[in-house]
């Protein structure tokens, strides 16, 4: 099914996509404070923070309670929620809109838990097209440093645990990362998603994105 | 291809009974639950909306009449797909018979009423397992309207007040439910769901009933005697 162009204003709609550790957050910040500096109106929306959803989420992760498929609904009902009083209010009144994270996110996690990759692109249907999709591409022995430099920790679910690919946390977490990219490597291609290699120095990467942005404002 | 598009290979039987609120498929599904036990049959009785996870979140959002059509839709899905694992999947291979009060097709006919795509709500529950017997509970919304509000004014959602089709609750009641029948209707054909005039006696209701499950589960093996 095809995504719906933006068709709520004005305003427009990035997303920073990448797995946990690939610097999303920090492009996200650097952008936010470039283009307010420009003098544009910009909101952030981080995945699962809707505050009617998220907690549940949290709540079942932390409970183990849930099956992917209530996992997959449950993210996208925060999406939506997101979207409808967040998103596209923002959009509506003209803001710039950065995603950290975006509806692409639930595809590959989706997909490397077995579902089936149309079931969930439905689920996702009504959902405003970005007008730029920026993807940072980090391969999985950095990120596994850069993890554990930053949470002393590999996360339960960003290692892929709850599907029982290896009891070693470890062999887990660079079997679902591989997974995750090879996912993300579809999507590439599917949605035209400017691509940048994560491991350069942070600068860099921003410089790039600064570009791409300015020829949209 | 989706798991609620074909038929389910578990041991056990599902059954379901469906139809707006006052159509007496509560007393009948429960008549039928309690004949069953005392057949000596393994049988689990489910409500829609019951999983502990989220009705609170629900509650709590319809309190603040926050959610759009879509986000609800997608709310109870969350609700259904956490209750079909640990609930319903799990009683099903161990061969139970389980009865369903309101199955995916309450969510089919409430999100459409609420202009919610039907396709995309069909979409979402194709992970449900589909039932092998469904009974559909016709009454009219007037009727229904009369047997659940003797007492009480109607609810702000089941008047379907977040829709604004009038500002009387009651008037309001019979408009949002009509819009429920109407789909209801149209999923008769659709998925086969047996019809029952829901004007007819308790008795009457549950005689056709208990004929048509005997009949499903002597084909499935298992007898029930007298």
């Amino acid at each position: 099914m095809e995504i719906k162009k933006n068709q709520n204003g004005e305003g427009l709609l990035i997303v920073i996509e990448g797995t946990d550790g690939s610097g999303k957050s920090t492009q996200v910040n650097l952008l936010d404070e470039y283009i307010k500096y420009k003098g544009y109106g910009v909101a952030v929306s981080e995945w699962k923070t809707s505050r009617l959803i998220s907690g549940v989420i949290n709540d079942a992760k932390e409970r183990n309670l849930l099956n992917t498929t209530t996992f997959s609904l449950l993210y996208a009902a925060d999406y939506t929620d997101r979207l409808e009083n967040e998103i596209i209010p923002a959009l509506k009144a003209g803001f710039v809109v950065l995603m950290d994270r975006y509806i692409y996110t639930a595809f590959v996690r989706d997909s490397v838990r077995g579902h089936d990759i149309n079931w969930v692109k439905s689920l996702y249907s009504f959902a405003p097209k970005p007008d730029l999709v920026f993807y940072l591409n980090v391969p999985p022995d950095i990120l596994i440093k850069r993890l554990i430099a930053k949470n002393g920790v590999l996360d339960y679910f960003e290692s892929g645990r709850d599907i029982g690919l290896s009891v070693d946390t470890y062999n887990s977490f660079e079997i679902y990362q591989k997974r995750c990219l090879e996912e993300y490597g579809k999507l590439k291609k599917e949605y035209g998603f400017i691509e940048l290699d994560g491991t350069k120095p942070k600068e860099e990467i921003h410089n790039i994105i600064k570009a791409e942005v300015d020829k949209l404002l | 291809m989706l798991r609620f598009s074909k038929k389910h290979s578990y041991q056990g039987v599902l059954i379901c009974v469906e139809g707006i609120d006052g159509s007496g498929k509560s007393t009948q599904i429960e008549l039928l639950h309690s004949f069953l036990k005392q057949k000596g049959i393994d049988v689990v009785l489910t409500q829609w909306n019951s999983s502990e996870l989220i009705s609170k979140t629900t509650k709590k959002a319809k309190k603040k009449n926050l959610l759009s059509g879509r986000t609800f839709s997608l709310l109870h899905a969350v609700d259904f797909a956490d209750r079909l694992e640990r609930t319903i999947k799990p009683a099903l291979k161990a061969g139970f018979v389980v009865l369903a009060d309101r199955y995916v097709y309450t969510a089919f006919a409430r999100d459409v009423a609420r202009d919610v795509d039907p396709e995309w709500v069909r979409n979402m529950y194709g992970f449900a397992i589909k039932p092998d017997m469904t009974f559909y509970f016709d009454v009219s919304p007037k009727d229904s309207l009369e047997r659940i509000c003797s007492n009480r004014q109607p609810g702000f959602y089941e008047a379907g007040m977040d829709m604004k089709l009038s500002n009387n609750p009651y008037k309001s009641y019979v408009l949002f439910q009509n819009r429920i029948v109407e789909q209801y209707k149209k999923m008769t054909d659709e998925f086969g769901l047996i019809k029952i005039d829901a004007m007819q006696t308790i008795r009457q209701k549950q005689e056709f009933i208990r004929k048509n499950v005997s009949e499903l589960l002597n084909k499935r093996g298992i007898h029930i005697e007298g």
